[in-house]
């Protein structure tokens, strides 16, 4: 042993820590790195899907059939006052003879002579969009106020689909959060566990060094020391995994974003990312280490 | 050097360990703490050392209360005294050299020196260092982890000593030894606390003590004389 003030000395035996038990060591890094890389990829998912808007298909709407004596000036003026609804996003006019073509285009409709009617009897219709996020309730509240509206003749509108997407959304959101919080407290508490444990198989040597006026802060830097250390292998191991999981996903996870109409940036991660997520994670294994050792040597 | 003002320390709402002790000690002073077991000599140790705090009292060494001293000011004044705690202090695994040679290196000596002082040291109270300077603490016999110990406390040529319980562990070649050692530093101006322990009959523990010596009896945490 050369116990010294020195880092270098510091440095040295906070190796011996981590290194003297390689099973901890690996279960220590190896959990890290997993908790981190869960956490990377979550991240990195959300940085790529910015910016995060429902896509069309998942927002509320509602089919507003026009009542069939409204002229071409009261159709104008029902799509201003279907507008001026709250919540409403935007109100497309879909006129009955665009309508009946489309209708007479699809291939499973075209066989019953749908392009042959006269006169066609479909009404020209409004497709209202609601603003993304809006509470279910407020979109029915709103679906009301359409029935109100002048030259309406009636609206079509499914409020339990949205109430199940709405739930399930909210669902999804709430246990991304639970999630993420969970792997990070799994990370704070699994760093400053590690720690404490390494002060408590070296209480006798802490002891000693206490007896013989070792300041506080030199005796805690062999752990500060090993905290960061275990953290920078950990970070590195999971930039590693993200690195290779990115490559292996990427492919499949734009596909699905393509065909659900979602946004997908494939950018590449930039070069400085691993370094500086190494070095974060460095100081905040430093300042674990540093806060267990504390607490571990006021109790042991 | 050295003064307790009227001491007092509690453990919980148990009986106190020290009540109302005064004392003081100057420059080249060797006072030995008498007491049977339990009688609160240990506690008192413990206070000097900046160990623990009194709960009522002011200690203060060289003008500075012990109290009032941040945690990296104790522990700078710790590295100026010499301290053998009560029972066995060291470090099993590592050799006798680097158990002694430790307190040195804490106080900021190079590596070497720190190799060089200890085997100084060692060699003052009377351990073979060539025989025993790499072994282990766990292979000596409980005499020599003790004079382990007291060389370790002797290392940093300290100004004031603290010595619990120093010679019962030791046989009586070796206390002679000890003892004339520690008479040689009081001499040079080294304040020397030593307690020890008394039998049924009231007589201290391990002889002879310097002539010089001055004492302090203490009986159930208290001044007896």
């Amino acid at each position: 042993m050369n116990y010294t003030t020195s880092r270098i000395s510091a440095l040295r035996e906070a190796l011996r820590k981590t290194l003297g038990q390689p099973v901890a060591f690996v279960l220590v890094v190896g959990s890290t790195a997993g908790v981190l890389a869960t956490l990377a990829l979550g991240s990195l998912a959300l940085w790529r899907a910015q910016p995060i808007e429902a896509p069309q298909w998942m927002r509320p709407q509602a089919l507003v059939l026009a009542a069939g004596a409204a002229g071409e000036v009261d159709l104008a003026a029902t799509q201003a006052a279907l507008r001026k609804v709250a919540t409403v996003a935007s109100a497309d006019f879909v006129g009955r003879d665009a309508a009946l073509a489309e209708l007479a285009q699809r291939k499973t409709l075209s066989a019953l002579g749908l392009a042959d009617l006269r006169p066609n009897p479909l009404p020209d219709a409004f497709l209202v969009g609601f603003a993304a996020g809006a509470a279910p309730a407020a979109v029915e509240v709103a679906v009301a106020e359409l029935r109100k509206v002048k030259n309406v003749d009636s609206v079509e509108y499914q409020p339990d689909l949205y109430r199940r997407m709405s739930l399930l959304s909210q669902l999804t959101e709430r246990l991304a959060l639970l999630l993420g919080a969970s792997l990070v407290a799994c990370l704070v508490i699994g760093v400053a566990l590690a720690a404490a444990y390494w002060v408590r198989v070296d209480r006798d040597e802490a002891r000693v060094l206490h007896l013989l006026g070792a300041e506080p802060a030199v005796m805690r830097r062999p752990y500060v020391y090993a905290g960061a250390l275990s953290l920078l292998t950990a970070a590195a191991l999971a930039w590693w995994v993200v690195a290779a999981a990115s490559a292996w996903l990427e492919p499949a996870i734009a596909e699905l974003a393509r065909q659900y109409s979602l946004h997908w940036a494939p950018d590449p991660l930039p070069p400085w990312a691993g370094a500086l997520c190494c070095l974060g994670s460095a100081l905040v294994g430093a300042a674990l280490a540093s806060a267990a050792a504390r607490l571990a040597a006021r109790f042991s | 050097m050295l003064t307790v003002e009227r001491v007092e320390k509690r453990y919980g709402e148990f009986r106190p360990a020290l009540v109302g002790v005064d004392l003081a000690i100057g420059r080249g002073e060797f006072l030995l703490i008498q007491g049977p077991a339990g009688s609160g000599k240990s506690v008192l140790l413990r206070l000097l050392a900046g160990l623990e705090a009194p709960s009522k009292g002011t200690i203060r060494i060289a003008g500075e209360d012990l109290a009032r001293m941040r945690p990296r000011a104790l522990a700078h004044l710790r590295r100026s005294l010499g301290i053998l705690p009560p029972g066995d202090s060291l470090l099993h695994r590592r050799s006798v050299v680097e158990n002694v040679a430790l307190a040195a290196w804490v106080a900021g000596a190079a590596v070497e020196e720190g190799v060089r002082r200890a085997r100084a040291a060692l060699d003052l109270v009377g351990l073979d260092v060539e025989r025993y300077g790499s072994a282990p603490c766990a292979q000596l016999a409980s005499g020599q982890r003790q004079c382990v110990a007291l060389a370790r406390a002797l290392v940093n040529r300290p100004v004031l000593l603290l010595l619990d319980d120093l010679v019962a562990p030791l046989d009586e070649a070796s206390a002679a030894r000890v003892l004339q050692v520690l008479d040689h530093f009081s001499e040079a101006g080294v304040s020397v606390i030593a307690a020890v322990r008394t039998d049924a009959t009231g007589v201290p523990t391990g002889a002879p003590w310097p002539a010089r010596s001055r004492t302090l009896r203490l009986l159930d945490g208290r001044v007896a004389g």
